[in-house]
């Protein structure tokens, strides 16, 4: 059984939104709907003296996802490959999902009522595609793969580089791992 | 779910296609089925961006129906700018543009008609080459502006411009005002691999940008005082003994003269200059000189900083040549021009201008670098050693504010027709004022445009052209690159809209150019031109399919065999084509186009330096800002403010100001930043507001945020070798915008 995984490089994001454009447009998401913002900190200290650095974010893919625990009709669901999804028949809108995401990676959709997320672009994963903001970043800041899978890049990475987890007091155990400067 | 298409449905067509908005020219794959457009990706298998695509490319489709594109020709039905359109037939328009353009050129002659491109939306030899026919000198673009200045100034020196970087094999690499992290996004992509691989990356910027966030050194000099920093790293390298001496030695000449020459320019001396430490200053020429080999890339800054531009392009190009990083395996390599496909040079029709015309080319009396005095001396010389010329259109071209001034004085004689072309230079051309005097006083003037935008809606005719997921497009860098890649038409033209050689083989034909024009399509003129390739292709189609590039096997020390293509066949240190020209030979320097030190007085009333982005996501230039699905992301202009300087001046986070120099003011929204000296303050270029319509007078906003309304064109502030304005560098003064201000 495969369990995805992606690997945001800050190394390499220059914050140049492609993600972000490409997951909204090929996702056909109203314009006030993002799945995966680019958060820049910085420039921070004092000019000359300055640094920057981009925070790429979507849903973290938790193993533990308090967004599925929380939601009363079962719409919000974890598959066994560990991608975290929304069976939009089964949503009714109350949002409690909105309220335990501690990630900010919930999206209420104005026009129909129903909550929205980023599911890795499950129908593509399926068909053995990239997410359509990996495929898109010309950095390749953005590596999505199977975890379980020795040879695949993101495993290497997650063994090999110093990588970082966003708020993992939480015990979320997020599948997104971000390998800072 | 997404939109994704399913691939196996055998109706699908997979086109393949390019991204046109930069010059990257990215590849797609466009899904077509039923000559519709389903859906567009990257494509893995392009070299240029290996299935990447920025935050514009995700836009091809949206940009391809979208409600505001144009459609239709249109004839002005009201007063010039009212919005009044009549729509009429592609033959009509065309009949009554020939029949004027044959009336002016029997009236004021084929000097009086000028025309404008845009960024490579355009298939600009066959613009030359109706222009040529016609018997006009007067073409342009932003030439001036962009890169155009840096490669001729090159090529005088060491024969062609070394634009190709083998940054694979080099040690460090110098962005010198270039921003790639938000303009050539490949690029950075590949300057990430290289540095994990050890190369040292040097980036000259008065920003803290997103590339230069990634350097092992950020030089941030004052805007517009890069003569100075290039003159000292040319006496470091020199005096301190880390020139390359056998290069030096077998391929250069002049070189004693030029060590005496920059001798008197120390770090020191440029410190107070470029506002920087001059140990900062040694670090940098230390580490580009001793990391060989090395790159300078280029970047617009240079281009764009007016009177001093030549002499700067001058002394950074003799950089290479003091280090010996030219043309050697990990340096910046003199491909030449293509050997072996038609070029765009080719396509021309050069020889067709009569030499009269050629001397009526507007500005080639005072800036005779990039017109036909220093442009028909360079191209003899590159045909004599390469056997080809740099492309005429953007080498040699008009000098754009003295055509303008002559629309509007009539002096030194009248232009009184003008075609522009997928370009707005109401908005991308400096001293907007005389530009818009210009466009509202010409007698005549056609725009072939996608959008309505603040020129077009001055024009008599506007023309709906084809994009490019409608056209087949060849990318060669400016042909001037010795490679290709070609891509294909994904659909037809939608609605009337044709591409722009259709349209300039609509007007030859009704104007005795027939014979000059065989290729009934633009596939048929490219099948022409790839066909001495040689592949086994009976279609311009089929090689796209099947082939889609063509790179020659890389061939180093090119100079070994041939010679440099300047007049000693060397590299020359002390130039004698610009002294012919009657320039200096060794670069001296020249201070920013307005500063401090030779104006104290005018930096008193205005006491900030001004500098406008280049490229900034996720605009190109003055496009796009009618999507929504990228205005989101950036949906009004920033003027980046030190917040020192904010707190002086009462301006927080958000606020509207105005930032105003000698020509006029223009407001943006304050964005306080860390990233700028607080004695500078950094315009986006481009803005208007196509919501806001664009009728007479606002013409959607194009004058508000526009900061080319704060430049000067007058001839004494233009770079002397190349004509080039600046946009970068000049003294302003900064303030809120208040209440009762207006708009």
């Amino acid at each position: 059984m495969a369990r995805y995984a992606i690997v945001l490089d800050t190394r390499r994001c220059i914050g140049c939104h492609s993600c972000t454009v490409a997951c909204r447009v090929n996702n056909n998401l109203p314009v006030d709907m993002i799945y995966n913002p680019v958060t820049t900190v910085g420039p921070t200290g004092i000019f000359p003296d300055v640094h920057m650095v981009h925070i790429p974010l979507l849903c973290m893919h938790c193993a533990n996802p308090p967004c599925v625990e929380c939601c009363p009709t079962g719409a919000s669901q974890q598959r066994e490959d560990g991608i975290v999804w929304v069976d939009e028949d089964k949503c009714v809108g109350c949002k409690a999902c909105v309220m335990a995401c501690p990630y900010g990676a919930r999206i209420p959709n104005h026009e129909t009522g129903i909550v929205q997320k980023c599911d890795f672009c499950m129908d593509r994963v399926l068909v053995g595609k990239e997410p359509f903001c990996v495929k898109t970043c010309h950095q390749r800041a953005r590596i999505f793969g199977d975890l379980d899978d020795k040879t695949s890049e993101v495993y290497k990475l997650v063994n090999r580089e110093p990588v970082t987890r966003l708020l993992p007091e939480l015990g979320t155990e997020p599948h997104a791992f971000y390998i800072l400067d | 779910m997404s939109t994704d298409v399913d691939l196996k449905d055998p109706g699908i067509q997979v086109k393949k296609s390019v991204c046109f908005f930069c010059h990257n020219n990215c590849g797609m794959l466009v899904y077509v089925k039923d000559g519709k457009v389903l859906h567009v990706e990257g494509d893995d298998d392009y070299p240029v961006n290996n299935g990447g695509l920025c935050s514009r490319g995700n836009v091809n489709q949206i940009f391809l129906d979208h409600p505001d594109r144009l459609n239709y020709p249109l004839k002005r039905a009201g007063k010039r700018g009212e919005g009044k359109w009549e729509r009429v037939t592609w033959e009509q328009a065309l009949d009554e543009i020939a029949a004027r353009l044959t009336q002016i050129k029997e009236e004021f002659g084929a000097e009086a008609l000028a025309t404008a491109g845009g960024t490579q939306r355009t298939d600009d030899w066959a613009r030359r080459r109706f222009m040529n026919l016609y018997g006009s000198p007067n073409g342009f673009h932003n030439a001036h502006l962009c890169w155009i200045p840096t490669f001729m100034v090159e090529t005088a020196i060491y024969g062609w411009c070394p634009f190709e970087i083998d940054m694979g094999n080099s040690r460090c690499l110098v962005l010198w005002g270039q921003n790639p992290a938000a303009s050539v996004l490949p690029e950075m992509s590949q300057i990430s691999n290289f540095k994990k691989n050890g190369l040292k990356l040097i980036v000259i910027d008065p920003r803290f940008t997103e590339s230069a966030a990634k350097a092992d050194l950020w030089l941030p000099l004052r805007p517009g005082s890069d003569s100075a920093l290039a003159l000292a790293w040319l006496n470091v390298i020199i005096w301190e003994g880390l020139y390359d001496s056998a290069f030096i030695e077998n391929c250069c000449v002049g070189f004693d003269e030029l060590a005496k020459h920059v001798q008197q320019y120390t770090p020191e001396w440029a410190a107070p200059l470029t506002w920087l430490d001059p140990e900062q200053i040694r670090l940098g020429a230390r580490m580009y000189a001793t990391n060989k080999p090395g790159n300078i890339q280029w970047g617009t800054a240079v281009d764009q900083i007016g009177r001093p531009g030549g002499a700067t392009m001058h002394a950074r190009a003799l950089l290479r040549a003091v280090t010996g990083n030219l043309d050697a395996p990990g340096s910046d390599l003199l491909t030449g021009p293509a050997q072996d496909f038609m070029t765009d040079e080719e396509m021309e029709a050069n020889d067709w201008l009569p030499e009269e015309q050629k001397a009526k080319q507007l500005g080639s009396d005072k800036f005779k670098l990039i017109t036909w005095e220093g442009y028909g001396k360079i191209a003899a010389i590159t045909r004599e050693v390469w056997g080809k010329a740099p492309t005429a259109e953007w080498m040699c071209e008009a000098h754009p504010p003295t055509v303008f001034n002559a629309m509007i004085t009539g002096e030194p004689y009248p232009v009184k027709a003008i075609i522009t072309l997928a370009s707005n230079p109401i908005n991308s051309y400096g001293q907007t004022s005389q530009v818009i005097e210009a466009l509202r006083k010409v007698d005549f003037h056609v725009s072939v445009e996608y959008w309505m935008t603040p020129t077009a809606a001055l024009a008599d005719y506007v023309l709906p052209t084809a994009c490019t997921l409608e056209r087949p497009t060849i990318t060669s860098t400016y042909g001037c690159s010795d490679f290709l890649l070609a891509s294909q038409r994904a659909i037809p033209p939608m609605y009337e809209r044709r591409t722009d050689y259709d349209f300039w083989r609509g007007l030859a034909l009704r104007m005795g150019q027939d014979e000059m024009w065989p290729w009934e399509n633009l596939e048929e003129a490219n099948y022409y031109r790839i066909y001495p390739l040689g592949y086994p292709v009976s279609s311009y189609d089929e090689f796209v399919e099947n082939y889609r590039f063509h790179f020659p096997e890389r061939e180093y020390y090119k100079y070994g065999r041939l010679g440099f293509a300047t007049p000693s066949r060397r590299v020359e240190l002390v130039s004698s084509t610009l002294a012919e020209l009657g320039y200096p030979s060794m670069p001296s320097y020249v201070g920013p186009a307005e500063n401090e030190i030779d104006d104290p007085e005018l930096a008193e009333k205005y006491p900030l330096v001004m500098t406008s982005v280049g490229g900034f996501m996720p605009y190109h230039h003055s496009e796009h800002f009618q999507i929504k699905e990228l205005r989101f992301l950036r949906h009004a202009p920033r003027v980046e403010i030190n917040p020192e300087t904010a707190a002086k001046l009462g301006i927080q986070q958000g606020d509207w100001v105005w930032v105003e120099t000698r020509r006029g003011r223009i407001k943006q929204q304050a964005e306080l930043t860390q990233a700028i000296h607080p004695r500078v303050v950094t315009t986006e270029r481009g803005w208007w507001y196509p919501e806001r319509g664009v009728v007479e007078p606002d013409l959607g906003g194009c004058l508000e945020s526009n900061p080319n309304v704060l430049t000067s064109v007058a001839d004494e502030h233009c770079d002397p070798l190349s004509g080039t304005w600046a946009n970068r560098g000049l003294l302003c003064r900064v303030y809120k915008v208040d209440g009762k201000d207006g708009q």
